[in-house]
């Protein structure tokens, strides 16, 4: 992770453009929220959100919240869809308890057409009676889950 | 569970109720958690666990926290999505203490942050604005650490991995100390505590929580505060760090540690031949037989 200097570090030019403007296009997620924090890239595409100030500083091994990858096109984290699950405003799939239970438990689902009317096909937040789950693929019907492994869990109260 | 006889030697004469304290050793902990305002709040995960016909008692000391009667807590929604962490009670204290001064901090360190409990306590507390720098000297631990901020969708913070000691010379607002110890107090989860135990172990946690103790102070800016905390009960690891303070930076001084609703005890007023200075009265022990949880020790200093 770059960690040089107090204020954030992105490259290449636009990728900070390109986030918060996905993240607004697809989600409704209002650039807003962002302006306390700061924006920093490690390899591998990964953006992370974080705060301002950060000190020059050996053996950084995080600043902030992983919140997208970036290759070519924008892939949203669950950590970030989790975070500011309640302020997300659009393409949101609401999942039924069986659909939730497998999604926490890393498989995927067929959503119920009415649960997808409207949705184009990308990425989504998976709600539960409001609780924010996490990120999802919507593609040919079907929401393909993106919950990262060590975040699995076969719930027994939902 | 055998009890060392030197441990019993050590302890028992300083609690109020020897057979009370050495059976609530054996006995196991309630199962506890804190809900991660970040993400939720208490009403809403009350209301869901109600729902669950799972029993929640909110804890007096503590708004956010909650006794659950059921241990599967960990299996439910608002573990996986981060809006709890199950935390020992004891464990929410230190950030507890300085509540007031996290909400108006803007640079925080938390020096010893692994697992994270504390941190993303800290996080939420700082209203996740500002930077909290979460180090933790143990490559192994980082992971966790990171996991668990991850999972709690804290924003402000800066994971660093280095030896506190040879932090650099910033200065800080407010700064967590939760110093490495011989985690006596943690008996009632960790039943291999006493396998290692012993007061060589002791003496050596001391000396390097003197070292951190000292280092942790010059870090905090003028008027900052300093938490000082552990979850022993060695007097070597705690009322001992505190006088080394006082006796090398004679400015340092001690506000009261109390909380409405929980039952704190008096410091050791001498140990091992030493007497230990009045100031030190300020801080405060948990006895696990007072409020059923671990043991713990805690100190404000100011600057």
């Amino acid at each position: 992770m770059r960690r040089r200097g107090t204020s954030e570090v992105i490259s290449p030019p636009g990728t900070k453009e390109k986030v918060f403007g996905y993240l607004e296009e697809r989600f409704g997620l209002e650039r807003s929220l962002f302006d306390d924090y700061g924006l920093y890239m490690a390899s591998k595409g990964r953006v992370y959100l974080g705060p301002r100030r950060v000190p020059d500083l050996p053996k950084i091994a995080t600043i902030g919240l992983l919140i997208a990858r970036v290759h070519g096109t924008v892939k949203p984290s669950t950590n970030l869809l989790q975070a500011l699950g309640k302020r997300v405003s659009r393409n949101i799939v609401n999942a039924t308890r069986e659909q939730a239970l497998a999604y926490a438990r890393g498989g995927d689902f067929k959503p119920d057409s009415a649960a997808v009317d409207g949705i184009g096909d990308g990425y989504v937040l998976v709600r539960f009676e409001g609780a924010s789950l996490g990120c999802g693929l919507l593609q040919k019907g079907m929401v393909k889950n993106m919950l990262p492994k060590a975040k699995r869990l076969e719930l027994r109260y939902i | 569970m055998r009890i060392p006889d030197r441990f019993r030697e050590r302890y028992c004469s300083l609690v109020d109720d020897e057979e009370a304290f050495l059976s609530c050793l054996g006995e196991l902990l309630p199962k506890s958690f804190r809900v991660n305002t970040i993400k939720s709040s208490a009403d809403e995960v009350m209301r869901r666990f109600e729902g669950y016909g799972m029993g929640l008692k909110r804890v007096p000391w503590y708004g956010d926290a909650f006794i659950c009667d059921n241990p599967e807590a960990g299996f439910s929604l608002e573990h996986f999505t981060g809006a709890i962490y199950i935390q020992e009670l004891v464990s929410m204290l230190p950030p507890l203490l300085v509540r007031e001064e996290l909400g108006k901090s803007r640079f925080v360190l938390d020096g010893c942050a692994a697992p994270g409990s504390k941190s993303t306590q800290i996080a939420a507390m700082m209203g996740n604005k500002g930077t909290l720098i979460a180090n933790d000297v143990s490559y192994s631990r980082i992971r966790a650490l990171k996991f668990n901020l991850e999972k709690a969708g804290v924003l402000n913070t800066v994971i660093t991995n280095r030896d506190l000691n040879a932090f650099q010379n910033l200065k800080f607002e407010t700064i967590l100390l939760d110093a490495p110890c011989s985690s006596e107090g943690t008996i009632r989860k960790n039943y291999d505590v006493f396998d290692a135990w012993s007061e060589g172990g002791i003496r050596q946690f001391s000396n390097v929580q003197k070292q951190l103790i000292l280092k942790a102070f010059d870090m905090l800016m003028p008027e900052g505060t300093l938490v000082y905390s552990t979850c022993t009960f060695a007097p070597e690891e705690n009322e001992e760090v505190l006088q080394h303070l006082i006796d090398n930076r004679p400015e340092a001084r001690l506000e009261k540690a109390s909380f409405d609703g929980l039952r704190t005890s008096e410091t050791v007023g001498s140990w091992n031949g030493t007497e230990f200075s009045g100031e030190i009265r300020n801080a405060a022990r948990i006895w696990p037989h007072h409020n059923d949880t671990g043991g713990f020790f805690l100190a404000k200093v100011r600057k």
